[in-house]
C-alpha cells in the first residue's frame, strides 16, 4: 500500500476496508476483496502500476463498471484492482474514417449518444449499456441483442493500446481494418483482462439505419416461439435482433417496466429489422405471416419510436426486473445451434424442477444464446446458491453436448473456469495457454480466470480426464 | 539443404499432426499447400517437406437453419459454394483465385474480396477450426455456434498466419441465405476525387452495398463499380442512390456486367512487376490513389472504397517499380495504414521483400510463434514479424 501511494499519490489509491468492499463484487455471484484499488488517470499511471506489481509479483485485476456477469473483475487471488473510472474520455470522433478513439472507462451508451449527431452509432449493445464500459466490452467481447446481424465487440474494434503485466506499452492495429502479422487485436478482445490492460481503443462507427420495424409476437408456448425463429431464418430473413422471453420473465418485466407484454403468453419474441426504408414493410409483413403461421396470438408492431423504446425497455430491463420475483438470481450464458432451441429449453425447465428452483428465460434466440435466470434466495442458506450452480452446470453441459458453448458473451471469468474442460480438451487449453504465456509470462494479469485452477477446480477434474 | 522435397498428403488431422511432429524432431522445414494459388506471398525458399491438404476435404456438417457450415480445410471455396447453393445459401467471401482457392488457404492468407465491409472479413466469418500443431497434437478453437467467448479466440490468430502456427485442417464458417435480387453499375469519371466522393456517398448511404470499388486501369479515367444484393426493393433503392451520386459528379454510367471479376482477380493477373497491397484508414484512400496515379510505373489500381484496402500494380523499369513500391508502403504508413509487397516478379524477389518493416507488437508475435513452433519449421519466410 505504502509503495503504491508513493508511486501514484494518495488520490489514486484506495486501501481502507470500507473502500475495498465496493470492489469485491461484480454483476455475478462470487466475491473477493482486493488488497488495494488504483484509479489511474492515464496510460503512464497504468504502466507505472504494472511495473510496480511486476516487481513485487502482485496480481492485477482490471475493472470497468463492475457489471460483468462472470466474476471477471473480482480479485479472486488478491492483488490490485485497477478501476478505469477516471480514464473515461472520448479522445476522437473521426467521422470520415468511421472510427472513434476512446479510453476504456467510457460508458458504452455514451459513445453512441456522442456520435448520434453524425448519424452514427457503436453496434454492440449489451443490456447493461447504460452502465458498462467499452474497456469491459473489449475484455469480455460483449454482445447484445443486435449482434445477430452486426456482430459482437471483436467485429468492431480495429486498434488497441495495451499495457502488459511488465509495464510495456504496445499499440496494436489502428484505424485501418487490418495490420500485417498476427491479428493480436483479435486475440486480445475477449481475453477477460488476462493478457494485459487496455488503455485506449479504436472502434468502428456504423451509419445508423435509415429506419426500423420492431415487432412483438406472443405465442402460446416457447415451442412455437422457438420454431418461429428457425422458420424466419429458413425464409431467408436475418433480422437485426430476435429476442425471446418466457412467461416468468414476462411477469417480472411487466411488474417493473410495464413494457406492454401480454401476461398470459407462454413466450414472446421481440424482433427487429432495419435498413433502407424500401422493402422494410415487406419484410415486416413476411415476419408477421410466419409468426401467425406458428400460432402467434398477437403480433404488435411498434408504431412510434416511443413504442419501440417501450418494447425494448422490457428486454433491456429484464435482468433487473428479476428482483420482483426473487432476491437473487444466477444467470447462465450457454450457446447452442439455434435449431436445438426447443430441446434445450425443455432441458432447462427440467434442470430447474430437479433442483427445486424457478428459472426465467430471457435470451438472444437468433444467436442461440441462452440466458436462463436461475432464481434463488441466499437468505435461506448457502445450499440455495449451490443448487443454482448445480442447475447451471447441467444446463451448460447440455449446451456443450448439443455442439455449443459454455458462454456466448458473459465470459468465463472465475465463474466457469472449472467448466472449461467440458468444452475444450487438454490440447485446446494448452494452445490457449501458449497465448497467455506470450503476453503474460509471469501470470500476474487477472489470475484465476478462464483457465481451470487446481485448487478451485478439483471436483471437476473428472471432466478433464474424461476427454 | 536436400535437393528433393518430400510431398505428403495426410488423410486426416491426426496424420497431419504426426507429420509435423516428426518434421519438428528432425528440424525439417514445412510448407503447407492448399491449391498453391497464393504461394507468391512471403519471402519463401524451398522447404524440406510440402504438406498438401487435398485429402482434408469434404463437408463435415451443414445444418442450413443454423447458418453455419463445417468443412475440411482442403475443400475448394468454389465447391463449398456449390454445396451451399443447393440449400439456397452462400459463403459471403469473394477472395481472389476464386476458382482454385481452398478454405484453408483463404483463412491462412486472410484472403478477402470486396464483400468484407458488407458481410465481414474471414476473421469475422470464421467461428471455429481444428489445427494440427507442431507438437503432434490437434487443437480445436472456437466451435460451431455463432456466438462463443469461451477462452481465447485462437481463430483470430490463424487468420492471416500463413501456416506459421500450424496446419488448419477444419473450419466452421457463418453462411447466409442467397439474396433474392442483384444489380450494379459502373460509372466512369475523369477525376479520381469525383470517383471517390461518389463511392464515399454510396458507402455512407442508407443501403449497405455488397461491393463499392474504385479502379484506375488503362488510360487516365477512374471507374466506380457498385454491386448490391438483397431484396428487390433494397437493391433498386441502392442502385438508384448510387446512380444519383455518380450522375451528380458527372459520372458516365454503364451496366456492371462482370466488371468486378477482373478487379477482384488483380492479384492473380499481376505476374510481372510488383503488386502492392495496403490497408488504410478509409478516408485516406483518395489521396493515396492520387499519389499512386502519379507514379511512373503504375499499371492498375483497385481500391475497395468500403474497407480501405488498396492494391496497386506496378510494372515496367525494375528500378522504377522498386522505388515506387517502396514509396507506396511509406505513404500508407504515414497515414496510419500498413501494407506489403503482395506479389512481385521472380527476379525482383531479392530487391523487394514482402514485409520490409515489422508491425507493431512484433515481439509478441515472435513469442507466440516460438510457443507454437519452437523448432521454427513451419512456413519459414512467411512471418511479417521475423
Amino acid at each position: 500500500m505504502r509503495g503504491l501511494v508513493a508511486l501514484l499519490g494518495p488520490a489514486k489509491v484506495l486501501g481502507a476496508h470500507e473502500d475495498l468492499l465496493m470492489y469485491e463484487y461484480d454483476g455475478a455471484v462470487d466475491t473477493a476483496t482486493p488488497d488495494a484499488v488504483v484509479l489511474p488517470d492515464n496510460t503512464a499511471d497504468v504502466a507505472a502500476l504494472a511495473r510496480f506489481c511486476h516487481e513485487h509479483a502482485v496480481p492485477i485485476v482490471p475493472r470497468g463498471a463492475g457489471t460483468g456477469l462472470s466474476g471477471g473483475a473480482i480479485a479472486v487471488e488478491g492483488g490490485v484492482v485497477v478501476s478505469f473510472a477516471r480514464m473515461a474520455r472520448i479522445i476522437e470522433i473521426d467521422v470520415p474514417n468511421l472510427r472513434a478513439v476512446v479510453q476504456p472507462g467510457v460508458i458504452n451508451l455514451h459513445l453512441s449518444t456522442a456520435v448520434a449527431p453524425h448519424g452514427l452509432y457503436f453496434v454492440p449493445d449489451p443490456s447493461s449499456q447504460k452502465a458498462c464500459t467499452l474497456g469491459g466490452n473489449v475484455a469480455e467481447n460483449s454482445g447484445g441483442p443486435h449482434t445477430l446481424a452486426y456482430g459482437v465487440t471483436t467485429n468492431h474494434v480495429t486498434g488497441i493500446e495495451i499495457v502488459l503485466s511488465d509495464g510495456t506499452v504496445v499499440r496494436l492495429g489502428g484505424k485501418a481494418v487490418e495490420d500485417e502479422g498476427f491479428d493480436l487485436v483479435g486475440a486480445f478482445v475477449g481475453s477477460e483482462g488476462t493478457l494485459g490492460l487496455v488503455t485506449e481503443m479504436t472502434v468502428k462507427l456504423t451509419p445508423l439505419p435509415e429506419d426500423k420495424r420492431t415487432l412483438m409476437a406472443a405465442f402460446p408456448t416457447m415451442d412455437e416461439a422457438s420454431e418461429t425463429v428457425s422458420a424466419i431464418i429458413a425464409a431467408g430473413i436475418v433480422p437485426s435482433a430476435m429476442e425471446m422471453m418466457d412467461q416468468l420473465a414476462i411477469q417480472a418485466v411487466e411488474a417493473s417496466v410495464h413494457a406492454g407484454y401480454p401476461l398470459d403468453a407462454g413466450g414472446i419474441l421481440l424482433l427487429e429489422v432495419d435498413g433502407p426504408r424500401d422493402g422494410l414493410d415487406d419484410v415486416r409483413a413476411r415476419i408477421e405471416e410466419i409468426c401467425r403461421a406458428h400460432l402467434a396470438r398477437e403480433v404488435r408492431v411498434a408504431s412510434s419510436a416511443l413504442e419501440r423504446e417501450r418494447l425494448w425497455a422490457g428486454r433491456k430491463g429484464a435482468f433487473a426486473a428479476m428482483g420482483r420475483l426473487s432476491p437473487d438470481y444466477y444467470v447462465q450464458d450457454g450457446v447452442i445451434p439455434r435449431t436445438r432451441l426447443p430441446d434445450i429449453l425443455r432441458l432447462v425447465k427440467e434442470a430447474g424442477l430437479r433442483h427445486r428452483l424457478r428459472v426465467a428465460n430471457v435470451f438472444h434466440a437468433g444467436d442461440g444464446n441462452l440466458h436462463p435466470l436461475i432464481l434463488f434466495d441466499s437468505r435461506l442458506g448457502p445450499d440455495e446458491l449451490e443448487r443454482a450452480k448445480a442447475a447451471g452446470l447441467e444446463i451448460l453441459t447440455a449446451c456443450v453436448e448439443a455442439g455449443g458453448s459454455i458462454t456466448g458473451e458473459h465470459g468465463v471469468g472465475m465463474e466457469k473456469n472449472c467448466y472449461m474442460p467440458l468444452q475444450f480438451g487438454p490440447s485446446d487449453l494448452a494452445a490457449m495457454r501458449r497465448i497467455k504465456d506470450a503476453f503474460d509470462p509471469d501470470g500476474l494479469m487477472n489470475p484465476g480466470k478462464i483457465f481451470p485452477t487446481p485448487s478451485r477446480c478439483r471436483e471437476f477434474a473428472f471432466a478433464a480426464t474424461a476427454r | 539443404m536436400s535437393a528433393t522435397v518430400t510431398r505428403v498428403v495426410p488423410a486426416d488431422a491426426a496424420e497431419c499432426a504426426r507429420i509435423l511432429a516428426e518434421a519438428a524432431r528432425d528440424r525439417r522445414t514445412v510448407r503447407v499447400i492448399g491449391s498453391g494459388t497464393k504461394s507468391y506471398i512471403g519471402d519463401v525458399a524451398p522447404t524440406d517437406i510440402e504438406v498438401g491438404t487435398s485429402r482434408l476435404a469434404g463437408v463435415i456438417d451443414h445444418e442450413p437453419a443454423d447458418l453455419t457450415v463445417t468443412v475440411g480445410a482442403g475443400m475448394r471455396i468454389a465447391d463449398v459454394a456449390l454445396l451451399l447453393e443447393r440449400a439456397g445459401q452462400f459463403l459471403p467471401l469473394d477472395p481472389p483465385h476464386a476458382d482454385e482457392a481452398t478454405i484453408g488457404g483463404v483463412i491462412a492468407a486472410s484472403s478477402n474480396g470486396f464483400w468484407r465491409a458488407r458481410y465481414g472479413a474471414v476473421r469475422d466469418l470464421l467461428i471455429g477450426s481444428r489445427i494440427a500443431l507442431a507438437d503432434g497434437t490437434v487443437a480445436r478453437a472456437g466451435g460451431r455456434v455463432v456466438k462463443n467467448v469461451a477462452g481465447y479466440d485462437l481463430d483470430k490468430l490463424l487468420v492471416g498466419s500463413f501456416g506459421t502456427l500450424g496446419v488448419i485442417v477444419e473450419a466452421t464458417l457463418k453462411v447466409l441465405p442467397v439474396p433474392a435480387a442483384s444489380d450494379g453499375l459502373v460509372a466512369r469519371f475523369a477525376r479520381s476525387a469525383d470517383a471517390f466522393a461518389a463511392a464515399d456517398a454510396v458507402v455512407r448511404g442508407a443501403s449497405r452495398v455488397e461491393a463499392c470499388v474504385v479502379e484506375r486501369g488503362e488510360g487516365t479515367a477512374w471507374r466506380l463499380a457498385v454491386q448490391a444484393r438483397g431484396s428487390a426493393p433494397t437493391v433498386k433503392r441502392a442502385i438508384e442512390d448510387a446512380r444519383r451520386e455518380a450522375a451528380a459528379r458527372q459520372g458516365e454510367i454503364r451496366e456492371l456486367g462482370d466488371a468486378l471479376g477482373p478487379l477482384r482477380e488483380l492479384p492473380a493477373r499481376a505476374t510481372d512487376g510488383a503488386l502492392v497491397r495496403v490497408s488504410l484508414p478509409v478516408a485516406a484512400s483518395p489521396a493515396f490513389a492520387e499519389t499512386a496515379a502519379r507514379l511512373d510505373s503504375l499499371d492498375a489500381l483497385v481500391a475497395d472504397a468500403a474497407s480501405g484496402i488498396v492494391r496497386v500494380h506496378l510494372q515496367g523499369d525494375d528500378d522504377a517499380v522498386v522505388r515506387d513500391a517502396e514509396a507506396l508502403l511509406v505513404a500508407a504508413r504515414v497515414v496510419g495504414g500498413a501494407g506489403r509487397i503482395e506479389r512481385r516478379a521472380e527476379h525482383l524477389r531479392s530487391r523487394l521483400s514482402t514485409w520490409p518493416t515489422r508491425p507493431n507488437g512484433d515481439f509478441l508475435m515472435r513469442r507466440i510463434k516460438e510457443a507454437f513452433d519452437p523448432a521454427g519449421i513451419l512456413e519459414p519466410g512467411r512471418s511479417a514479424f521475423a
